[in-house]
């Protein structure tokens, strides 16, 4: 063989040499996409939480390969699915990277999903599972939260945002979901507080467990913070679809509606007798409610944060409408500082996003005395009159029994620019209940009367059917018409189709 | 023990519960007048009533204790 009399050439380069952009994007891929396990009583990590959310397949997430340092990730999982065919955006902590505290990418990440979300007009939902600012980042993280904060805030007059705390949630974590429209916790493993037990510990001195400084029955009992507890995530994604189904994806977008459904008919059979004629006797304003709406999915908010008065969505002939309504069986059905403000909450909530409000009115007014006038009873009185002026969705109001004094205007009454009120032919509406209003118009004769509580029940049955009757209201036109309580829902129904111009579905 | 408490400032209408009866979950302890409103303190506990705490007519405040339930005894 004969000797070239030349190099021979080196061969050429071994083919892994040159990157195979297909195996390297499928190194990425499984790298960003391990599954990290979750840490203590987490059962799904981020993506997985996001994925079982939104419809099945919907999911699909923003900037996956995004990272704070190299491989870890941006410490959020962000994108967009559908529930029940409607487009959300979806934005949930990776408690696996850092405790999903905030550094100024993930930030950076959630604000990206926050502006798509504002500018196209989704409902954002927030899963919430951080520890807070990440501390690293020092200003640049504060920098971040501060941002998300303001955009949690322009959100509000443009699209339906919600919360749900998945885990311990400190500092921002916890603000921003203060800062959107409803939170829902999972029972005994979701918190939300300023900072930690160990933090408090050594700012105070007090000793307390997180469930103590956060959990869901302190937040959604006594401070109002959160307004659904639930028992697991699944529920909590469960009760997001669910509330989701009662909203428009954004201010001006289409009412949701559904095919009507007619009332519970053992309801309506049950509706002319159900409210007891002497008006100090208590009962069950659901029962009310169930002879009146659509028989199907209903969503009441803070069923356990000041009962006395129902906050709660529902259907009517098949429109989605937020319902308010006094509990006679939670304190008489008063209205006190904490009911004022879930009440002047959820109707500022409807107006905002053109839901009709319908309210049912059976109150004894507005409780006085130094406890209430020391939380503020009047100027949380106050936010709620202001809701309903504010609020220009169709506003329907029924007197079912009585409704005195304050409480009958700061309940959708005319004067607050309720579009059709009725009262049912039993009510009282009157400046106070008779007892009281005798007391005081014939104070003299009752101090000389040789029987004064005779005469007070006398006068008191008098002033009941001469003043305090509806047919004095509606014969000023105060009131639209006096019904029987089984018109009222052919009266709504009428006048929402009215108010909404008969719009299709 | 399990203290039922008044949910409302209000006076102490009726007084249902007698000491040693054994109650449950919604048995009426006791009634609480307020704003004109009959207001049932109802039991939400099984037990046998140890204590009443309250009188006829006696004003009480949001939070304050009107019947003592032993839930050890309960049936």
């Amino acid at each position: 063989m004969p000797k070239l009399d030349r190099p021979v050439a080196a061969p050429p380069a071994e083919p892994q040499a040159l990157p195979d952009q297909r195996s390297v994007l499928a190194d990425r891929r499984a790298s960003r996409f391990a599954r990290v396990e979750p840490k203590g009583k987490r059962v799904f990590t981020a993506r997985e939480r996001a994925e079982m959310l939104v419809d099945p397949g919907s999911f699909v997430e923003m900037t996956p390969m995004r990272s704070a340092s190299p491989g870890a990730g941006s410490g959020v999982v962000s994108g967009w699915g559908t529930t029940d065919g409607h487009s959300v955006v979806v934005v949930s902590h990776d408690a696996a990277v850092a405790s999903g505290a905030i550094g100024a990418v993930m930030a950076e990440a959630i604000q990206k999903a926050q502006r798509f979300a504002i500018d196209k007009g989704y409902p954002i939902v927030y899963i919430n599972d951080s520890g807070g600012a990440r501390i690293h980042d020092g200003i640049f993280a504060l920098h971040g939260c501060g941002g998300i904060f303001a955009l949690n805030i322009e959100a509000q007059s443009r699209i339906p945002q919600i919360s749900l705390i998945l885990g311990p949630c400190a500092g921002a974590a916890a603000y921003s979901p203060a800062l959107t429209d409803w939170t829902i916790m999972v029972k005994e493993q979701g918190q939300m507080f300023l900072t930690g037990p160990d933090i408090v510990k050594a700012a105070t001195g007090e000793d307390a467990s997180a469930e103590d400084i956060g959990g869901s029955a302190l937040h959604t009992k006594v401070s109002g913070v959160a307004h659904l507890e639930v028992d697991s995530e699944e529920d909590a994604f469960d009760a997001t679809r669910l509330l989701l189904s009662f909203l428009p994806t954004h201010k001006g977008g289409a009412q949701k509606r559904h095919d009507p459904v007619p009332a519970n008919p053992h309801s309506v059979a049950a509706l002319p007798t159900l409210v007891p004629e002497k008006s100090s006797i208590v009962f069950d304003m659901n029962k009310l409610l169930d002879g009146v709406l659509d028989n199907g999915a209903r969503l009441e908010l803070m069923p356990e944060h000041a009962p006395s008065i129902l906050t709660l969505f529902a259907r009517i002939d098949g429109h989605a409408v937020g319902v308010l309504a006094n509990q006679p069986n939670a304190r008489g059905g008063i209205l006190d500082s904490k009911a004022s403000v879930k009440a002047a909450r959820f109707v500022e909530f409807c107006g905002r996003f053109d839901l009709p409000v319908l309210t049912f009115v059976d109150v004894p007014g507005f409780l006085p005395g130094t406890v209430e006038e020391g939380r503020g009873v009047i100027t949380h009185g106050a936010k709620l009159l202001k809701a309903y002026v504010d609020t220009k969705s169709p506003k329907l109001t029924v007197v079912v029994r009585k409704s005195y004094g304050g409480a009958y205007i700061a309940m959708g009454s005319a004067s607050l620019g309720a579009h059709a009120n009725w009262a049912w032919a039993n009510s009282e509406i009157a400046v106070m209940g008779p007892g009281g209003a005798v007391a005081l118009l014939h104070r003299r004769a009752l101090k000389e009367a040789e029987e004064p509580t005779v005469l007070r029940d006398e006068l008191a049955a008098v002033y009941r059917e001469e003043v305090a009757r509806p047919y004095l209201a509606a014969e000023a036109g105060i009131v639209d018409d006096v019904i029987l309580p089984e018109e009222t829902r052919d009266r709504m129904v009428a006048a929402l189709r009215m108010l909404t111009h008969g719009s299709e579905a | 023990m399990h203290l039922a408490r008044a949910e409302i400032v209000s006076n102490v209408w009726k007084i249902e519960a007698r000491e040693g009866d054994q109650v449950g979950p919604g048995d009426v302890l006791a009634v609480l007048e307020s704003m004109k409103m009959e207001i049932p303190l109802v039991a939400t506990v099984n037990g046998h009533v140890s204590r009443i705490l309250v009188e006829l007519g006696q004003i009480v405040q949001e939070g304050d204790p009107i019947v003592e339930i032993d839930e050890t005894a309960g049936a």
